[in-house]
């Protein structure tokens, strides 16, 4: 097996309650994986767990082949995995510039004393994901739902990711603003990278994605092609109610 | 290749500077007695705890309530040394320093890698603790209840004191302020304002707050250990002590927490208020109208007089450009 | 040994209501009252001034002490929590302030000097070699009343049941039509009650005097440090385990060594399992 990413039989457990229940799917290098399910069935749990915001009780996440279990989520995003949130979590006190510098930052305190940042590098980031140079100086507090979300974007991109995790990324924004995000992941896909994104917007998720995996109560039910996954019996009833 | 914004902070720090090693000339020109250098002294130490308390807590959010502890670690072990070892000066006090930000970081690096209010806790705690610990383990050394007194002292007279211990504060000042300019500053605010974001962008969290925390450390083993040599004496109760920890932060929050300049604003600002108020409320009497000033003043504007005075002169600026 | 048992046994009844009246504003609020150790001091010197300055019936000044307790708990909550807005440091830092200005403010009523409370009931009792006195039994038969009786509260009543659902899940809770606001003025003044009773008995314990408030505080931070939050059980059991660590070493050792024992347990416990020994993960 040559997966990128390889979550084998995880379960995690919230006191009594079970977030995921013996969860596996593999993502390979470039792939776009779209997660769905019903609220609850433990997507955003797997990021944690993927990012060691939590640890899993058992089981197994694998990256590039390197067991991932025991590492912090510093060194899980060095190594090239890196998530936005479904609630964006901007620096609320800083401009759009510095919240990207903070992405941007080496993980080294001697780095952080002796060299300065560089804004250039800054700039072209928050270029990038759509962002007028004059929204540079601009507080969270001022942005609306999809500019935070493409803050947390250039955040997110500025770790340099080999492969992102994209929790809700289409909630709250317009369909300009959709169209605009959608543009940028499709250039980012084509480019190379890897995404898993959770997303409760079937038709804006799947242009972007190669494969689906739906899951429900913490395991898969189904995975493969999307119209598949769609039809499948177990996840039109969990997850359509129909 | 000075930058603008960079050139007008030289140049308040040079009239700051010149301004503060000034005071005394200016307290003699007005009159002043030798009393009022030494409340500047006490002042100039209490804006280097401040500072130091700010460097963690005002920074990154995670509030420090052991700044008592380090500072009496700084003064305990130079006084031990130079007292009953017969060390000189300047062999104890850069021991002093260092075995604070050891001792500091052992007992509260468990407590650095989980949430901030657990930080707050194990800190209020050790410091207690320490109170009842330095009276009984080797009394010998500690001078039990009762301290040590008779150290020796560093500079004779107020006006000698006053340039040491402004020196030094302004040193202290400076260094901060030059590390906070860089990406570090940034960062360590960024953790106050969310730490899962600061983790999320790839950075340890962990070697921030231990890097702000030694530096805090440094800062207050420097002071305490100075003040030591000032006072030439040391007391379990006058360090170890929830009034001390008290005056610390509400020195560095009236003034401006997250500022350089705040805490000293906060610091001479207390000192001298309470000198003030000394003639009218001689007791207790005092620590209840302060801390009710300081609550009031915290309730309305928990960043401070710094903020306030920019608030003022804000909404001037604004009424003044809204006429013309 | 029957001494230490003895002891250990009562010390920790008290301690074990301290330390519960504390950690329910923790984890039902998820905010540090440092001024929680001036309920006690409030509850003694309330029980003081009616019960030895005005000489009414010790029963009347224990009941006064808990009423006067639950709205300094209020007042508490509506004067500085609330505006605050759940902003933790804030409220960290202020209700520090506020314990600073308290204890200036008893100094000034009731002046510097430390007050002998006299027993709530008087009597000794003799086991042989051992004697306990009947006020230190009053006090943990009391601190067990009032445990038992939060905790009938809480598994009972409809406010008791939404103080737990908070604590376990604060938008869960609000969400299933829970009034935080409500719960929360409701653990305040609980918390504020609990503290100022056991504040009674603690200072019949010891002494009253203007910083008799920090060492309870103390005590109840170590034993939410070690148990962490979230279980009542858990508060009890290390409630028990400190209360007896420092009866040991009292008698065995030196009173004055007490606080090295907690400091390495609680350094200990940070290590190897910093959600504490009973605390929950939070989701």
């Amino acid at each position: 097996m040559n997966a990128h990413l390889e979550i084998s039989n995880l379960v995690k457990k919230f006191g009594g309650l079970t977030a995921t229940n013996n969860m596996s799917f593999d993502v390979a290098r470039g792939e776009s994986v779209g997660l769905i399910g019903p609220n609850g069935a433990g997507k955003t749990t797997v990021f944690s767990l993927i990012m060691g915001e939590h640890r899993q009780n058992s089981g197994s996440i694998s990256f590039d082949g390197t067991e991932l279990t025991t590492l912090p989520t510093h060194q899980r995003i060095n190594r090239g995995i890196s998530r936005t949130y479904q609630v964006p979590r901007p620096f609320s006190e800083m401009d759009v510039r510095g919240n990207i510098r903070v992405g941007l930052m080496p993980n080294s305190i001697w780095q952080m004393l002796t060299k300065r940042y560089d804004p250039d590098r800054e700039l072209e980031l928050a270029l990038s994901v759509g962002f007028a140079e004059s929204d540079l100086d601009k507080a969270p507090s001022e942005l609306s739902m999809g500019d935070l979300r493409k803050l947390e974007l250039a955040r997110t991109l500025a770790t340099n990711p080999e492969m992102i995790l994209l929790d809700e990324v289409f909630a709250g924004l317009t369909v300009g603003e959709i169209a605009q995000i959608t543009d940028l992941l499709q250039q980012k896909r084509e480019a190379g990278m890897s995404m898993v994104i959770v997303s409760h917007d079937l038709r804006s998720l799947q242009p972007l994605i190669d494969r689906a995996v739906a899951i429900t109560y913490g395991s898969v039910v189904a995975e493969g092609k999307y119209d598949d996954v769609i039809a499948d019996e177990a996840v039109r009833s969990a997850y359509l109610g129909l | 290749m000075i930058s603008k914004p960079l050139l007008r902070s030289l140049i308040i720090w040079a009239i700051f500077i010149i301004g503060m090693l000034l005071l005394p000339k200016i307290f003699a020109l007005l009159g002043f007695s030798k009393g009022n250098l030494r409340t500047l002294i006490q002042a100039c130490y209490l804006a280097i705890f401040a500072m130091s308390w700010d460097f963690i807590s005002g920074r990154t959010g995670y509030i420090s309530f052991g700044h008592p502890f380090l500072v009496g670690i700084g003064a305990y072990t130079t006084a031990i040394l130079s007292y009953r070892f017969d060390v000189p000066v300047m062999y104890s006090i850069p021991i002093a320093v260092i075995v604070t930000m050891i001792g500091g970081t052992l007992f509260f690096l468990p407590a650095l890698r989980i949430k901030g209010s657990y930080f707050a806790l194990v800190t209020l705690a050790f410091m207690e603790l320490m109170y009842q610990l330095v009276q009984v383990i080797r009394p010998d050394l500690t001078g039990g209840t009762r301290g040590i007194s008779g150290i020796e002292t560093l500079t004779r007279g107020a006006v000698n004191g006053y340039y040491l211990a402004v020196s030094l504060m302004l040193v202290i000042a400076f260094v901060l302020w030059a590390i906070l300019k860089t990406r570090i500053g940034t960062a360590l605010s960024a953790i106050a304002m969310n730490e899962e974001s600061v983790k999320g962008s790839g950075l340890s969290t962990t070697k921030l707050k231990l890097f702000a925390f030694m530096v805090s450390a440094c800062v207050a083993g420097i002071g305490g250990a100075f003040l030591a040599h000032y006072n030439g004496s040391i007391a379990p109760r006058a360090l170890f002590d929830i009034n001390f920890l008290f005056t610390i932060i509400v020195a560095a929050l009236i003034g401006g927490s997250s500022t350089i300049i705040g805490p000293m604003i906060g610091a001479f600002f207390l000192t001298l208020l309470l000198e003030k108020l000394r003639p009218w409320l001689p007791g207790a009497e005092r620590y209840f109208v302060y801390g009710g000033i300081a609550l009031l003043l915290y309730m309305y504007q928990p960043k401070g007089l710094y903020a306030i005075f920019w608030q003022v002169v804000d909404r001037f600026r604004t009424r003044r450009g809204g006429q013309s | 040994m029957f001494q230490i048992l003895i002891q250990g046994l009562l010390l920790s009844g008290l301690y074990a209501l301290i330390a519960v009246g504390f950690t329910l504003i923790f984890s039902v609020g998820r905010v540090l009252n440092l001024a929680y150790g001036v309920s006690l001091m409030v509850g003694g010197y309330t029980f003081f001034y009616t019960a030895q300055v005005l000489e009414m019936p010790k029963l009347v000044g224990v009941l006064l002490a808990i009423v006067v307790g639950a709205v300094f708990g209020l007042l508490k909550y509506r004067l500085l929590v609330k505006p605050l807005k759940g902003d933790h440091v804030a409220i960290e830092i202020s209700t520090l302030i506020l314990a600073v200005v308290i204890q200036a403010g008893i100094i000034l009523v009731f002046g510097d000097a430390t007050k002998i409370l006299h027993s709530i009931i008087d009597g000794v009792w003799q086991f042989g070699t051992v004697s306990i006195t009947a006020n230190n039994v009053a006090a943990a038969l009391g601190s067990w009343v009032l445990i038992l009786g939060l905790y009938a509260f809480i598994k009972k009543t409809h406010i008791g049941r939404a103080m737990q659902a908070v604590s376990m899940d604060q938008k869960g809770a609000a969400i299933s039509g829970v009034e935080p606001d409500k719960v929360n003025a409701a653990t305040w003044v609980i918390s504020g009650a609990l503290g100022a009773a056991a504040g009674v008995f603690f200072a019949s314990y010891t002494q009253l005097s203007p910083s008799m408030w920090v060492a309870p505080l103390i005590i109840a931070v170590a034993i939410v440090i070690v148990g962490g939050i979230g279980s009542i059980i858990g508060t009890l059991i290390v409630a028990h385990i400190i209360g007896f660590m420092e009866i040991i070493t009292t008698t065995l050792f030196a009173a004055e060594l007490r606080g090295v024992f907690t400091m390495i347990l609680i350094i200990a416990v940070l290590v190897i399992r910093p959600r504490g020994l009973f605390g929950r993960e939070e989701l």
